[in-house]
């Protein structure tokens, strides 16, 4: 067999747990597959869809109108559906508080370094849990997955105090390091179960042609497990785009991210500035819905690949 | 359908396997380095002689408040100007403050100025940091009310800055059209329910005192235990569950039955109530004037709002009032002699001070700044002082560390009482007994 040679075709397993499928967005609803039911059906079918997109969307609207709505009427009585007199003035001061967009660019830095770490190092830990056999490799597995088992507070004070034995409180590393401590186990077993649908008969036929170990993951796992890797990688990415305690207590004032920021910004003692706070809510929200919609098809694929079988 | 990521169910020893590295994590944590030993005082005695000045830290909930922080950029900046140093200023949201304040104290991370809530001061004196600053009181025209409230244990570990109370808040015009006289609200409370009776003849779904139903603060309760006659502490036994507490809270109960006070409410409901004219009275500390007043469609409520003293069981009682405020505390270490020094300028600097309260209106604590111009011509200021922060009194459980889970079970009790889960005397007791475990 030449060094050109095609690699043998894998094996498909019976179940839609592989790669490719995880991939492929799920199955849509045959066309006027509603209508062909009865119309009572169809009305009750809608009539859910309604009351679920309700439930999930009026907290979104109710954002929106409250930063809409100027700030003695917040709270006016009856509430009002639709604000009486809209002003986007909260949406100017979040445009001219040049302090916000250091809180942004923190979170972003954060975030994306977080969730490129997270999927680099559990990609091989992953990677490794699912196709080598070694001692101590089933304990190792599970004292990844122990370090959830402990109360965020916990962990706080004693990263508090690693930390600044190191010298590293106030700095990005700080949050970095925290924000992976938390997402590297989900995203570790996420992977394991995407590698364990990639056959092994893949992966020998690879190394029959003669490709390294290092060729094989790079060349063949990692783009077949790349639904598997965006997925991680968006989980990690929300997990510090999102955090609150952590990036309070261990970033300071320079490196402060966007949820502390905006509870000190718009959060005092006695008022809060609700139509700023939702205003910033919303904007803050975007890259992560965005990021949601993009690459749905690959978080469902790849959040569920490996979870069932048979 | 088998879920694949246990490839196996745990065995016992793989559990105790985790059990010990859990152990073994929880003993790194116990071993995180403590603090060090309690302060000396010899910064701000050295502060009180004068001393080379240096750099530090200074640390406010208030520095990113849009209302309240000009006024403290205001201090720093004269503070830097007069003294030539540079403050590094440090802020943290005021419900998450005294938990990372303690976190960076206890980390030696914060040295230098800290503004406190007066009730903070037992925990944070806990730690042995803060500096002794009686010698910084001398000659500056301090009242004893407030630097009694800056005080724990009989030390001066604030230097107060802004003391008042909670007290009740009224809105004049909704008293004056139940045909109520805010100058000469009743005085006993059996008058002051049959006033809430009258508001709440004024329909339109008016509240008529807003009081807190929230078990986050049902706190409140506490004063009007104090008001029926209950010591609520007498040396380190809680009293909480004498008949005087009973008494109170099922009075409590039944001007919730009568629906005189409305459910789900906390402070900043109550605020808001307020703000938008639904409620006629509620609790509130100075602070609260500016949320209310912004947040209202009534741009003249200002004018309308007025202090009442708190009703007294009998003729003859004292208006019982909580004290609130705030201070300012020096963590001893790099800059502390400076921060004493700073503390003392931004609350005794008779310029310093009118110009703060002009912003933020809070009380001032000298006896010159109280009795200045600016200060006398606010209506409702004064009257805030004489007929409610005059008889303030300190909240007993703050001489105790755990006073916030104090209140917390007293409040879960009072709240079971409230919602008819249980009566008023069975209640009190268990909050009692619960709340004497946290004491010892």
């Amino acid at each position: 067999m030449s060094a050109t040679t095609q690699l043998p075709a894998a094996p498909t397993p019976p179940s839609a747990s592989s790669p490719a499928d995880a991939a492929r967005p799920p199955q849509r609803l045959r066309r006027g597959a509603l209508r062909s039911e009865r119309p009572g059906v169809r009305v009750a079918a809608w009539a859910t869809v309604v009351i679920c997109g309700g439930f999930g969307l009026l907290p979104v609207y109710w954002l929106l109108a409250t930063s809409l709505t100027p700030r003695d009427q917040v709270f006016s009585y009856p509430p009002k559906f639709f604000p009486s007199a809209p002003t986007l003035d909260a949406f100017a001061a979040l445009a001219s508080n040049d302090q916000l967009f250091g809180y942004l660019r923190n979170s972003v830095i954060v975030s994306v370094i977080t969730a490129v770490l997270s999927v680099l190092v559990s990609a091989y830990m992953g990677y490794s849990f699912s196709k080598f056999r070694y001692r101590g490799r089933r304990s190792l597995m599970y004292l990844v997955l122990a370090s959830q088992m402990f109360p965020q507070a916990l962990l706080l004070v004693t990263l508090y105090s690693v930390f600044s034995a190191y010298n590293l409180l106030n700095t990005y590393t700080a949050l970095v390091l925290s924000f992976t401590t938390f997402t590297l186990p989900l995203c570790v077993w996420m992977l394991k179960g995407f590698f364990d649908t990639i056959p092994d008969e893949l992966i020998e036929a690879a190394r029959v042609d003669g490709a390294s170990r290092l060729r094989i993951i790079h060349s063949i796992v990692l783009p077949l497990a790349a639904p598997g890797l965006i997925a991680a990688g968006l989980f990690a990415f929300v997990r510090g785009w999102n955090d609150f305690v952590f990036a309070l207590t261990l970033a300071g004032p320079e490196k402060q991210t966007l949820p502390p920021g905006l509870v000190n910004t718009f959060i005092g003692e006695a008022s809060t500035a609700w139509p700023e706070l939702m205003a910033a809510s919303l904007v803050v929200s975007l890259p992560v819905a965005i990021a949601f919609i993009a690459l749905q098809k690959y978080l469902v694929g790849g959040l569920t690949a490996g979870a069932v079988k048979g | 359908m088998s879920l694949t990521l246990p490839q196996s169910a745990m065995s016992r020893r793989r559990v105790l396997q985790l059990l010990g590295i859990g152990a073994g994590t929880a003993a790194l944590a116990a071993c995180a380095p403590s603090a060090p030993g309690a302060s000396t005082g010899s910064a701000a005695s050295a502060a009180a002689t004068g001393g080379t000045k240096t750099d530090f830290a200074f640390s406010s909930w208030s520095f990113t408040e849009e209302a309240a922080a000009p006024a403290l950029e205001a201090i720093v900046k004269a503070y830097q100007e007069k003294a030539g140093v540079t403050i590094k200023d440090v802020s943290f949201p005021y419900n998450e403050y005294i938990n990372q304040l303690t976190l960076q104290v206890k980390g030696g991370q914060f040295t230098g100025a800290a503004h406190v809530d007066v009730a903070w001061l037992g925990s944070l004196a806990a730690m042995g940091k803060l500096q002794d600053l009686t010698a910084l009181t001398e000659g500056r025209g301090y009242t004893d009310a407030a630097l009694s409230a800056a005080q724990f244990d009989g030390t001066q570990y604030g230097l107060p800055w802004t003391i008042g109370a909670i007290g009740l808040v009224a809105n004049s015009d909704l008293l004056k059209k139940a045909d109520l006289d805010p100058d000469a609200f009743p005085a006993t409370v059996d008058e002051f329910e049959k006033a809430l009776k009258s508001l709440k003849g004024l329909g339109g779904g008016l509240i008529p005192y807003a009081a807190s139903t929230k078990a986050a603060q049902l706190k409140d309760i506490l004063i009007w235990m104090e008001t029926f006659g209950s010591p609520l502490v007498d040396g380190d036994t809680v009293t909480i569950g004498d008949d005087a507490s009973v008494e109170a809270v099922t009075w409590y109960k039944s001007l919730y039955d009568q629906k005189l006070i409305a459910a789900d409410v906390d402070r900043f409901d109550a605020r808001s109530l307020f703000a938008q004219g639904r409620a006629a009275i509620y609790d509130d500390a100075p602070v609260g004037r500016g949320a209310v007043t912004e947040e209202s469609p009534d741009k003249d409520l200002g004018s309308k709002l007025v202090p009442l003293s708190r009703p007294v069981l009998k003729d003859g009682d004292t208006p019982r009032a909580l004290v609130w405020g705030g201070a300012i505390a020096v963590v001893d270490g790099e800059g502390a002699e400076t921060a004493a020094d700073f503390a003392q300028f931004a609350t005794s600097d008779l310029d310093t001070v009118l110009a703060d309260y002009e912003v933020r209106g809070l009380p001032p604590v000298t006896t010159e700044a109280q009795q200045s111009d600016v200060v006398a011509a606010d209506t409702f200021g004064t009257q805030f002082n004489d007929r409610i922060t005059a008889t303030s009194t300190s909240n007993p459980f703050w001489k105790f560390t755990a006073y916030s889970q104090i209140e917390t079970v007293v409040a879960e009790q009072v709240q079971a009482v409230l919602v008819g889960k249980t009566d008023a005397k069975t209640a009190m007791q268990k909050a009692g007994e619960a709340a004497q475990k946290l004491v010892a």
